[in-house]
């Protein structure tokens, strides 16, 4: 038994060296996996680096210099960023854009929700509705704009002629600095809600029929059922499409340059509208690279205390 | 992001070659559309003409047209043409920021160059006499008028306004009388300042001046409030600038060709526009005068430039200007060339020939061309008469010379406010308008 014991054990613990062999037979063939996952990585790093970083580390160098990009660029130190500061229009342009941030939050951050939550109750005739809420997403938006410029407009558009029947107007809609920033979050609204209604569809449908039974034995009304279930089932999901919004809203350009090029006034003219007329109006790329990059900080700092903010959302 | 990729994703790209076979391939801006069947037929017997005339050069068309959005990126990474096509509120900048290249040596070759007309190269020639491109279609600002809504209103067609107090009067009475915009001022995308610039000079301002080299903004003069105060008058007093007013030309042109406009501010050659891209269907209403006065007796004048970028190297350049001689200075100079030329745009009914434009030589020069093209003219001439007759007692004013867009830039929002908001105060807002722009003009000028 002494001796079959050991020679036992030989051969068990033949058995054991094997999941040790086995990890450095990986270590081989991993090293060769590793250098050709890296071989087809190669690529695409490449092409990501020169067309996402190179030109975010390009754009950075160009906001310290005065340059035509044509000729050698000189450097300049800070002076595009003074020249910034300098600008009363950049302060203009920040308001306006926040403005735009809370129209947006206020009008266009609830209506896909509640949309959805009506949504989801209907049964009959889902897809058509679907169909409907998404359309807008799927017209080019330089398109969807020119057709709301008809509706807003003063004269013969189809908004004034609507209210005009029931005694209302007419409006200035795009033509009056009061109306001209809701009518562009009104039409950005309709645009770009349906995939965030099709987003909480989604996720509606991932929440257990269970506690919404529960709560209605416990004698919950639909509110309630709204706010006690569905609201916090739903968080994590509004969390993210509040930090995409958000981050959607501050970069807002196509509208305001198609419908009202910053004006009247410039009561339009956001931080986008003002980088793209120092770059390609007045040639002052600098300024233009230079404000890009402050926009670039302030975002990536909002997103980061959001995120922190929010986190407990997400783990709850 | 998508501007700082835009910026920076710029790269130097080869903007020519030499072509297989060991020529020199020229790519020139300024073909014709493929829908412009006649106008495509002609460049290529020009381009046909011209290789033979100059073996060991191939000519490559381009149908890229300006656009503001692209063209900047574009030049700045080297990828235009060698020969390159733009408006004329851009070559001061192109010229202050050495983005094209002086032609004036070679140009000087032909042996008509003196005989220029020296107000067309002023505004593409720089403070040390050197020119850096040749105009085409030239032409002076005036008022477009509709002669139906003019007939509409009990007014006559043949008498337009020649003030702006008549302008003023007849606004108003068409606005009254049918409802539609008697007068629209552009107010958007540049044009607001472009067109408070040209309305001021009709008031006898300046809105810009130098001393010492320096450029500096006036906005501030008499003649640009009185200019804003007529604006102001006819939307709150007169009520005659109809309900849209944010447009830029196009939507003026758009609404013009409708019949819903019965007054601007623009050039013969808008009549192109109206007929060829926004379909004006009565094209017997399309009129056009001088430009009314009240105390300027000037107009702004502009025009398609042809230019040599700075990317062009020394051989390609040479073809470059070569082509310009010949595709441009010469058709303008050489009545058969002219005559060749609206034979065959004429086979398209839908063309407009015989369009009038300001002579690029002198005025018997262009006398004898407009004798040569007659028989193939398709426009109603005597509707621009007003306008040809008249504009000979204008003194022809280019653009302000520096930076002009950036004046533009801060001078539309002045416009918009006169027109959107009733309380709006003229001398604080030309005030501020003008320090802002003085600010950045002496940025640029350190």
């Amino acid at each position: 038994m002494a001796l079959l014991t050991p020679s036992r054990r030989p051969a068990a613990a033949s058995k054991e060296p094997a999941p040790r062999t086995l990890p450095q037979r990986r270590r081989g063939t991993g090293a060769r996996k590793q250098l050709t996952a890296w071989l087809f990585l190669v690529p695409a790093l490449l092409v990501f680096g020169l067309f996402a970083w190179w030109p975010i580390v390009r754009s950075l160098l160009i906001s310290f210099q005065k340059t035509n990009l044509v000729d050698p660029a000189v450097w300049v130190g800070l002076d595009n960023f003074r020249a910034l500061f300098d600008d009363p229009l950049l302060a203009t342009a920040v308001g306006n854009t926040l403005f735009f941030v809370g129209l947006g939050l206020l009008i266009g951050f609830p209506a896909p929700l509640v949309l959805a939550a009506i949504m989801s109750t209907v049964r009959r005739g889902a897809g058509v509705y679907r169909f409907l809420v998404y359309l807008p997403v799927v017209i080019p938006p330089v398109v969807a704009i020119l057709l709301w410029k008809w509706f807003y407009d003063p004269g013969s558009g189809l908004f004034n002629n609507v209210l005009g029947k029931v005694g209302l107007g007419p409006y200035s809609w795009l033509e009056s600095s009061d109306s001209a920033m809701l009518s562009l979050v009104l039409e950005s609204t309709w645009a770009g809600m349906g995939g965030a209604v099709l987003i909480y569809l989604a996720a509606m449908v991932g929440i257990p029929g269970e506690l919404y039974e529960a709560a209605e034995v416990d004698g919950a009304g639909i509110w309630r059922r709204i706010w006690h279930v569905m609201l916090p089932q739903l968080r994590s999901v509004i969390g993210l499409l509040l930090l995409v919004q958000l981050i959607n809203t501050v970069q807002v350009f196509t509208e305001p340059y198609v419908f009202t090029g910053g004006g009247p006034d410039n009561s339009t003219l956001t931080v986008l509208l003002l980088i793209f007329r120092y770059a390609f109006q007045d040639g002052e790329y600098g300024q233009a690279a230079a404000l890009s990059f402050l926009m670039v900080l302030a975002l990536a700092l909002l997103s980061g205390v959001y995120l922190r903010a929010t986190r407990s959302w997400s783990t709850s | 992001m998508a501007l700082t990729a835009t910026l920076a994703g710029c790269s130097s790209l080869t903007p020519s070659s030499a072509g297989g076979d060991g020529d020199l391939v020229l790519r020139v801006q300024g073909m014709p559309p493929a829908t412009d069947k006649p106008g495509v037929a002609l460049f290529k017997k020009q381009v046909a003409d011209f290789e033979k005339a100059n073996p060991g050069i191939k000519v490559k068309g381009s149908t890229t047209v300006f656009d503001p959005l692209t063209f900047s990126a574009k030049l700045s990474g080297g990828n235009v043409e060698d020969v390159i096509r733009v408006p004329l509120t851009e070559p001061q900048r192109l010229i202050q920021q050495k983005q094209v290249q002086p032609i004036t040596g070679q140009l000087k070759e032909w042996e008509h160059f003196k005989e220029f007309n020296p107000q067309v190269l002023q505004p593409l020639t720089d403070s040390a006499g050197d020119v850096y491109g040749v105009p085409q279609n030239p032409y002076a600002q005036g008022l477009v008028y509709n002669r139906e809504l003019f007939e509409k209103a009990g007014l006559d067609p043949d008498r337009p306004p020649a003030t702006w107090a008549e302008v003023r009067t007849a606004a108003k009475k068409i606005s009254d009388s049918t409802g539609r915009a008697g007068f629209v001022h552009e107010s958007k995308d540049n044009q607001g300042g472009w067109q408070l610039t040209m309305l001021s000079y009709a008031f006898g301002g300046e809105l810009q001046k130098e001393e010492g080299g320096k450029y500096t903004a006036t906005l501030t003069g008499e003649p640009t409030k009185k200019a804003l105060g007529l604006l102001k008058d006819m939307r709150w007093k007169d009520d005659s600038l109809g309900k849209t007013l944010l447009n830029n030309q196009n939507d003026v042109i758009k609404q013009f060709a409708a019949g819903q406009v019965g007054m601007f501010m623009g050039s013969p050659g808008t009549y192109r526009l109206a007929k060829m891209q926004f379909g004006m269907e009565n094209t017997d209403a399309f009129g056009v005068a001088p430009m009314p006065q009240s105390g300027g007796d000037s107009t702004l004048t502009g025009g398609d430039i042809y230019m040599v970028p700075k990317s062009a190297d020394k051989k390609h350049a040479a073809a470059a200007v070569d082509w310009l001689t010949f595709a441009y200075a010469k058709p303008q100079y050489s009545t058969d060339m002219a005559a060749e030329q609206a034979k065959a745009l004429s086979a398209d009914p839908k063309s407009a020939v015989g369009v009038p434009t300001l002579p690029v030589f002198d005025k018997a020069r262009q006398a004898e061309i407009d004798a040569a093209i007659k028989p193939y003219v398709n426009v109603k001439l005597q509707n621009f008469k007003p306008y040809t007759d008249g504009l000979s007692t204008l003194k022809l004013k280019p653009e302000p010379p520096f930076q002009a867009q950036t004046l533009y830039t801060a001078l539309d929002p002045v416009v918009q406010a006169v027109l959107t908001k009733r309380d709006a105060d003229i001398d604080a807002l030309l005030a501020s308008a003008e320090k802002d722009v003085n600010a950045k003009l002496a940025a640029d000028q350190k």
